[in-house]
């Protein structure tokens, strides 16, 4: 039987805090589990599902790569989004089913962060009839954008690239992740379960696959309801 | 006649059949596989250790639109409730890591009462009874020793988390039949990780606690809701400092204090099931948007003066309900209720309340 108070345990028992070990860890440990147990990229956006609340409110995180980071580069995406607010607003509007809406610079990155109700392919299908045009100078920033424009000929083609740059959404139930695993593989989910010591090996692979990700859907003050319902319901709705 | 919500008719039919079960001898079969070899068969078999205290619930303005039941249509119902920590051991380790217990008894006109059973844990271990035999007799208290350093280290380098050291004075633990139990069934995997990790709290007051199980409310217009009820401290959740050396003994000194000084209170909340939820499934929680209803607020003002009689001599029971609200075809709601009467016969407790009749 192990004695917890050696100190051999008491160290070891240490060693996630301990400096030589996460450098080990980052270099050694964790890239070898990546070359031997590869996971692959999970999608982005909210996944199907038949409940009614799952079908609003469902958040989308946009991350989109900056073609030029520097400060001017950076600037630049800041005018195409002050240049078109109205624009901006106006389309939001005309979709109406959207709760909040905000883009973001965050290091190299310019994010649309949202809440929308409905489908995620009708949103953005919605988006770029509405403002296309805003999407086109924003779209024009971003690695891998030119291919996409202009977005209104190329709806079907933008809608997979957003789909491609929304975060994936991890599971509300950290243990749902080894079914989401297995169906990214075709496999069937949980069929043989895994073993539940594995699912931090598991978290840090898909983490690598999926460099930035929600943590979970979210919180809802009011879940269940549709901007449209809070609009008629305080009387400003249209 | 009933209105059902759209996307839950079709579960209206086995919930009035009150389920397929065909359990002949399972609630006592559970009661004891549950003993522990270090418990007291005079004590509970699991939720060994509690106090109880007193207070009352006071529903939500919208409360009485959602449910017809008394206590949600009433200013005040007194209740008594009792709190407990999970393990059946008959040594008290408040500091130990293990799921707590709320069972809240509301006293309603008539001699008549109602309660509602949840705990710290958000789901159950096993969907059926059959399957939470087989779990309670996987997970049997076993000797335990943790891992050697050298085992550690290859957990870590195998990107695994170690198993904890044993605490002081622990021998026994249910986590390595557990662990093994849910490696080989999916549905206990969430269960058995969380049980894992939930820590202890800092107060009974300091911790959510959830019903597990579905009920159906019914409305003034008769329509009929599949929901399940969680309790959220207003005083917020915490819990203790894992890195420090747990404390035996401190959450009932902590209630008493607490609540000779001011009140501590609960909120009531009711999330509504939609069509592709589990329903019967109490190891399947529910996605957090759903939508969600704030029933009421309990208020606990007083640690109960007699404890053998108002908390270890007292039998709480799942299945008590009253008026406007029902047991769905959950088949482990429905074996609780009489593991719950079997149990408290043979502590010689204060009869449940079924028995009464």
């Amino acid at each position: 039987m192990t004695n917890p108070n050696s100190w051999l345990n008491r160290y070891v028992n240490t060693l996630p805090e301990r400096g030589w070990f996460n450098f080990l860890s980052r270099y050694v440990v964790v890239p070898y589990w990546i070359w031997k147990e590869p996971r692959p990229k999970l999608p982005g956006g909210p996944r199907p599902s038949p409940q009614p609340s799952e079908s609003v409110q469902r958040m989308m995180n946009l991350i989109m790569p900056l073609k030029d980071p520097s400060p001017a580069g950076r600037a630049r995406a800041t005018m195409a989004i002050a240049q078109n607010v109205d624009e901006i607003f106006a389309g939001l509007d005309n979709v109406g089913t959207v709760h909040f809406a905000r883009f973001l610079l965050i290091d190299d990155n310019i994010c649309m962060i949202s809440v929308y109700d409905g489908d995620f392919s009708n949103y953005i299908r919605d988006f770029i009839t509405t403002i296309g045009s805003v999407f086109d100078d924003v779209v024009s920033l971003v690695e891998g954008g030119e291919a996409l424009l202009p977005t209104e000929h190329n709806v079907e083609k933008f809608i997979d690239w957003v789909h491609d740059h929304d975060l994936f959404q991890a599971p509300d139930f950290p243990t749902d992740l080894f079914g989401l695993q297995d169906a990214a593989k075709g496999l069937a989910p949980n069929k043989p379960p895994h073993m539940l010591e594995s699912l931090p090996r598991d978290l840090i692979l898909q983490l690598h696959a999926n460099r930035n990700i929600s943590l979970g859907g979210g919180y809802r003050a009011y879940p269940g309801v549709s901007a449209a319902q809070v609009r008629r319901k305080f009387g400003q709705g249209w | 006649m009933l209105h059902v919500l759209p996307g839950q008719s079709e579960y209206i039919s086995k919930t009035q059949a009150g389920g397929d079960m065909d359990d002949t001898g399972m609630a006592e079969k559970l009661v004891r596989v549950l003993q522990r070899p270090d418990g007291d068969t005079a004590l509970r078999p699991v939720h060994t250790f509690g106090i109880s205290a007193t207070g009352f619930f006071e529903p939500s303005p919208i409360a009485g639109n959602f449910c017809v039941a008394e206590h949600f249509n009433t200013a005040k119902t007194g209740v008594i409730v009792r709190f407990s920590n999970g393990s059946g051991s008959a040594t008290r380790r408040d500091g130990w890591s293990d799921v707590r217990g709320m069972a809240v008894r509301f006293h309603l006109t008539d001699n008549r009462d109602t309660d509602l059973i949840a705990m710290t844990l958000p789901e159950f271990f096993a969907p059926t009874p059959k399957t939470f035999l087989e779990f309670a007799e996987e997970a049997a208290p076993a000797p335990y020793e943790g891992q050697t350093p050298w085992q550690k280290i290859l957990s870590l380098i195998q990107l695994k988390l170690p198993k904890r050291d044993p605490y002081p004075g622990e021998t026994i633990s249910p986590d390595d039949g557990a662990i093994r139990f849910a490696d080989q069934n999916a549905y206990a995997q969430l269960g058995v990780l969380q049980a894992a990790t939930i820590g202890a709290p800092t107060s009974y007051v300091r911790a959510a606690y959830h019903a597990v199980h579905t009920f159906i409310v019914t409305a003034p217009d008769k329509t009929q809701r599949w929901v399940r009820f969680t309790w959220q401290p207003i005083a917020g959740v915490l819990r203790t400092d894992p890195n420090l050396p747990p404390v035996d003994d401190y959450l009932d000194a902590e209630l008493q204090d607490r609540l000779g000084k001011e009140p501590a209170r609960f909120s009531l909340m009711m999330s509504i099931g939609e069509i592709g939820d589990d329903f019967e499934d109490p190891s399947r929680p529910w996605p957090p948007h759903r939508i969600r209803v704030m029933m009421g607020t309990l208020t606990l003002d007083a640690v109960s003066k007699n404890q053998l009689e108002l908390c270890e001599k007292l039998s709480f029971n799942p299945g008590l309900l009253t008026d406007g609200i029902e047991a769905s075809a959950d088949p482990v709601l429905h074996i609780r209720k009489e593991s719950y009467e079997i149990s408290s016969e043979w502590r010689g407790a204060t009869p449940c309340p079924f028995s009464q009749r």
